[in-house]
């Protein structure tokens, strides 16, 4: 395995944060795995399948567990502040532009637009996603009930969590066994 | 409480519960901040989601922003950090720990489990986000539109986001 100073991480995770269009995921891969070299494919879905298991943004949990495994936890905070810091000040820049602009009716037009686009790219992230689960149909009653119990019967994601999980734990020792 | 502990204790709270990511989360975000702590409107939130979309980087930065109209980069700061700090902490002691679990079938129970349960709540969070932001019947087709290219090919998601704003800049959303 390579090694990688803080510097290093912190560069590598800006190029990430600076170059992710649409989420970041897809980005990491590329400049970890394909470019930089420093983890294999294999390595890292082990990674990214911890990362998505624990709660928060996932692209952080990955910044922590890649930059903390190459160099403890200097490295997961250099990883951390050279992800976000970029996309930080864009951002915010972005958001000073839209308080002095926001009454024009064409800057009110494009914001629909790009939000309607960004809904439907959440959306195809999830059918993609699906597409892991026709590996095991069963695993579709998970997704159903969840969908059911948050979209339907509008019910908290506590309470949501709390009934689709023991039929997500049962499925998915079927599925380990299988698969 | 001043406003901005009650940021950083909520969102903190938040990062706890996020399973799925943050876009899984959208739909509690938005009932979270515009209906109950009333931060931010809802128009203000469906542009903020607008403007980090169209912005490079990772797609929490929604609530970056969220903190910037609370209180400036003060509050962009304190918002940022909250969503991050709890779950960073757990995930540094999970990998270990999941990284040297040596039973394969409970490793993979464990990540089917989630897998699955990640996929409900992202669709789950797509619908419920769209029924929020989406005004007519130009949107919702634009929504879908995104969807067929996005999953039946390769496009680059910053066409989609320059289509859509095109679009909207021409009054047709």
């Amino acid at each position: 395995m390579k090694s990688l100073t803080p510097t290093q991480l912190f560069i590598s995770f800006s190029k990430i944060g600076m170059s992710g269009f649409g989420g970041v995921l897809p980005w990491a891969r590329r400049t970890l795995v394909e470019q930089d070299k420093v983890l294999s494919s294999e390595e890292f879905s082990a990674i990214l399948g911890i990362c998505q298991i624990v709660p928060g943004p996932n692209i952080v949990n990955l910044a922590v567990c890649i930059g903390s495994r190459f160099a403890g936890i200097k490295g997961a905070l250099a990883a951390v502040l050279g992800l976000t810091l970029g996309p930080i000040c864009i951002v915010m820049l972005l958001a000073l532009i839209y308080t002095h602009y926001s009454y024009l009716e064409a800057v009110q037009g494009i914001l629909r637009g790009i939000s309607a686009v960004g809904v439907g790219l959440i959306a195809s992230t999830g059918i993609k996603m699906l597409r892991d689960e026709l590996r095991f149909p069963a695993m579709l009653l998970v997704v159903a009930i969840t969908v059911i119990a948050a979209c339907y019967y509008q019910l908290g994601l506590g309470w949501v969590l709390l009934i689709a999980s023991p039929f997500a734990w049962l499925l998915a020792q079927k599925k380990a066994r299988k698969v | 409480m001043s406003v901005l502990l009650s940021l950083f204790l909520k969102l903190s709270a938040f990062s706890l519960v996020a399973f799925g990511g943050i876009n899984a989360l959208l739909p509690s975000l938005l009932e979270l901040s515009v209906n109950q702590e009333r931060w931010i409107d809802l128009q203000t939130f469906a542009d903020y989601f607008a403007i980090a979309q169209a912005a490079p980087g990772p797609n929490f930065m929604t609530v970056t922003l969220i903190g910037w109209h609370v209180d400036g980069v003060l509050g962009a700061l304190i918002a940022t950090i909250a969503i991050a700090w709890p779950s960073s902490i757990l995930v540094y002691h999970l990998q270990r720990l999941i990284l040297g679990m040596h039973d394969e079938h409970q490793k993979k129970t464990i990540q089917y489990a989630a897998a699955a349960l990640a996929v409900g709540l992202v669709l789950s969070s797509a619908w419920q986000i769209a029924l929020q932001i989406n005004h007519s019947y130009a949107a919702y087709t634009l929504t879908l539109l995104t969807i067929g290219i996005a999953v039946f090919t390769r496009w680059h998601p910053l066409y989609l986001i320059g289509l859509g704003a095109a679009l909207g800049a021409l009054g047709l959303i």
